[in-house]
């Protein structure tokens, strides 16, 4: 039925087959847009969050997400600026990964501000002495950038090329393609690095604040350095599960062992990094505000485990799999560091955002958790039925894998 | 935000933080008005038109599909065309053809045999990778035509698209679209030049041109020994293309060619290999 708008020497499934695979997804998504139409209308009263608790669920989720979109970014980065032209193969999938993730946290804030017929006072009258103002200007700006290199890829659809225009004007953006990577780049590093500083510079929360380089803490370069360590990881995993998913082969081998190879260093580096952090911060830092560190992990499900595996198993030994040129050779081990690599990611993610506001910071004051309310969650799995759907249509009308048709037989 | 807004006041803060602001959006903005600029201008011109589509084509043609023509006739081992196939401004070709008129040339052979894997290819006329033809005339025209590959492929279309005479056509633009079996190719131009007549159904060609300038440029196209290789190649893609999951590729040791290839290869894969022939992915 829609084989005219699927490209020449791919294979996919019938279009039944493929509406059946959308139609759970678009179930979910449907949930969510109930559960965003309660909170537009009724407010935040239908979420769990509160005075003590203003960034919940949907903090971490954006967070989370912004940071495996960096493989967007920085596979840019890597193929424009540094000229590694083996990542051509999974450039157009890491920019729509990018551009769904970034869609998705924008979509989510829009929710969360409460009021967001207001949310343009943020660009109106900016508080330039906040990271959260430089986070929201380039989270903006970046998806404008996103939208624009996402661009080209829907006008070289089967149909779509057909007109003469689009093509000339996909041709002339593509020229233009590396100043975009590098704007990309640039906005990308501050709004990574500012989500970090936000939690660095909270003077009354004693188990995120973090001494630093300027006026940057430590927290604003081990974001930038975790995200950009995932994100190849992350349009590693990706790729992967579509592949198994569709059955094709997407890209060659050696593309998963660069991508793992450049994730793996850096998140080496990271972990190294992030392990001298903890030590400054638990000898020095924290004492110094009064809190003896071992109380951060006084209380359950946030024990010291929580750092152990942070560190260790989501972060060590994904690196050291993806370190080993043996192991890289091996999809399922490839696979085992990418999941364990982005699962480390979220997890600091979660931790920066839910246990920094879960920890008493005053004698009087409990330990508190949270739960999310099931509109909260509901919002939150829109973002991600919301994401395959997106990636779905995308890989079967668009070309996100250009060796995919070099993959096939002939 | 802008000066005379409540709260913008000319401190470091402000004029550093929108200062950096403010030049990232004019970067952004300026890029997409660049390329909308001179995608404006572009698609005014039929020409450029045509090749932005080519050049959009030939990027998502696949490593193999590109093979330079001196890969092919053995001058070099490996060698991916990165040109469009557009040997006249490739500075390597210039060199190859060079060094192949130093070289000492062997003796000719007695008689070229006039068929490759059953595929006729005739020497008096050259060849374009689009599976075209050209043939100059005595009269300084130029016929062109479907190679004998492309004419056992699309056999006697069900809807042709033809120029009208005095059409302009541009090398490796679109030169006519040809419907068969539900399948629309567009079969690119080998050579520029100006349509002067449309063949019939009985006629071996399809259009005559009048080339631009006094004496038609025809360096990107193969002669018939560059050809042979050449065709080899294709009809040895063309075999992987139709080989079956069960028994992988298998190259045929005798018969010919069925006159009606398009009846022969299943309607999935027809698609997919007019595609592969006529490089348009």
């Amino acid at each position: 039925m829609d084989s005219s708008l699927i490209l020449r020497g791919v294979r996919r499934c019938s279009t039944k087959r493929f509406l059946a695979w959308l139609a759970p997804w678009a179930v979910m998504a449907g949930i969510g847009v109930f559960a965003i139409g309660l909170c537009l209308v009724k407010g935040l009263n239908q979420t769990n969050m509160d005075n003590r608790f203003a960034f919940g669920l949907w903090i971490f989720l954006d967070l989370a997400v912004i940071a495996l979109g960096a493989g967007a970014f920085f596979t840019g980065f890597l193929l424009y600026i540094l000229r590694r032209d083996e990542l051509r193969a999974v450039i157009n999938s890491a920019v729509v990964l990018g551009f769904i993730c970034y869609s998705g946290a924008v979509l989510v804030l829009a929710v969360d501000v409460g009021q967001p017929l207001r949310a343009w006072f943020t660009f109106w009258h900016p508080n330039v002495h906040s990271m959260l103002t430089e986070v929201t200007f380039c989270i903006t700006v970046y998806l404008t950038v996103l939208a624009i290199e996402y661009l080209p890829i829907v006008l070289k659809n089967r149909q779509l090329r057909k007109v003469p225009s689009f093509l000339v004007f996909e041709g002339e953006l593509h020229k233009l393609m590396p100043v975009l990577a590098a704007v990309g780049t640039f906005l990308s590093f501050f709004h990574q690095g500012s989500l970090g500083g936000l939690y660095g510079v909270l003077q009354g929360r004693p188990f995120a604040f973090r001494d630093g380089f300027a006026i940057w803490p430590t927290t604003f370069f081990l974001f930038i350095l975790s995200a950009i360590a995932t994100g190849p990881a992350f349009v590693l995993l990706t790729t992967s599960i579509v592949s198994k998913i569709s059955g094709a082969r997407l890209v060659r081998h050696g593309v998963y062992e660069l991508l793992a190879k450049i994730s793996g260093w850096l998140l080496i580096i990271y972990v190294g990094l992030k392990s001298v952090d903890t030590i400054v911060w638990l000898n020095q830092t924290a004492p110094r505000s009064g809190i003896n560190p071992s109380q951060f992990y006084a209380w359950q499900p946030f024990g010291t485990w929580v750092l152990i595996v942070e560190i260790v198993l989501l972060g060590l030994v994904p690196a050291l799999i993806f370190m080993s040129p043996a192991r890289r050779r091996s999809l399922p081990w490839l696979l085992t560091g990418s999941v364990l690599a982005c699962l480390g990611v979220a997890l600091n993610r979660l931790v920066m955002t839910i246990q920094t506001l879960a920890v008493p910071t005053l004698k009087f004051e409990p330990f508190m958790t949270y739960w999310p309310s099931w509109q909260e969650v509901a919002t939150f799995l829109f973002v991600i039925a919301y994401g395959v759907i997106l990636y779905s249509l995308s890989f079967r009308y668009l070309r996100l894998f250009p060796q995919e048709r070099e993959m096939q037989k002939y | 935000m802008l000066p005379g807004i409540y709260e913008f006041s000319w401190d470091q803060g402000h004029i550093i933080f929108l200062g950096i602001f403010y030049s990232v959006v004019i970067v952004v903005a300026t890029t997409v008005v660049i390329a909308l600029f001179r995608a404006l201008r572009r698609s005014s011109s039929a020409r450029d038109s045509e090749l932005a589509r080519w050049h959009a084509d030939f990027e998502d043609l696949a490593p193999k599909d590109r093979r330079c023509r001196h890969e092919l006739s053995g001058e070099v081992a490996s060698r991916t065309c990165e040109n469009f196939f557009s040997c006249r401004e490739c500075m390597q070709h210039q060199a190859f053809v060079a060094l192949a008129e130093a070289a000492p040339r062997p003796p000719a052979d007695a008689e070229v045999p006039p068929m490759v894997a059953g595929f006729a290819l005739p020497a008096d006329r050259l060849y374009h990778r689009g599976h075209t033809w050209v043939r100059p005339e005595e009269d300084g025209t130029l016929t062109v035509g479907l190679d004998d590959l492309g004419m056992h492929l699309m056999g006697k279309p069900d809807r042709l698209e033809l120029p009208e005479p005095g059409t302009r056509l541009v090398t490796n633009g679109t030169a006519w679209r040809a419907t068969k079996n539900g399948v629309t190719v567009r079969v690119m131009s080998p050579i520029e030049g100006e349509v002067l007549a449309v063949g019939g159904e009985s006629d071996d060609w399809t259009l005559k041109l009048r080339p631009e300038g006094e004496k038609a440029d025809t360096r990107h196209l193969l002669c018939v020994a560059e050809a042979r290789p050449w065709m080899l190649r294709e009809v040895e893609r063309l075999h992987v293309a139709l080989a079956t999951e069960d028994v992988g590729a298998a190259l045929a040791d005798g018969g010919v060619p069925v006159d009606d290839l398009a009846s022969a290869i299943p309607p999935q894969q027809f698609d997919e290999v007019c595609g592969m022939v006529f490089l348009e992915p």
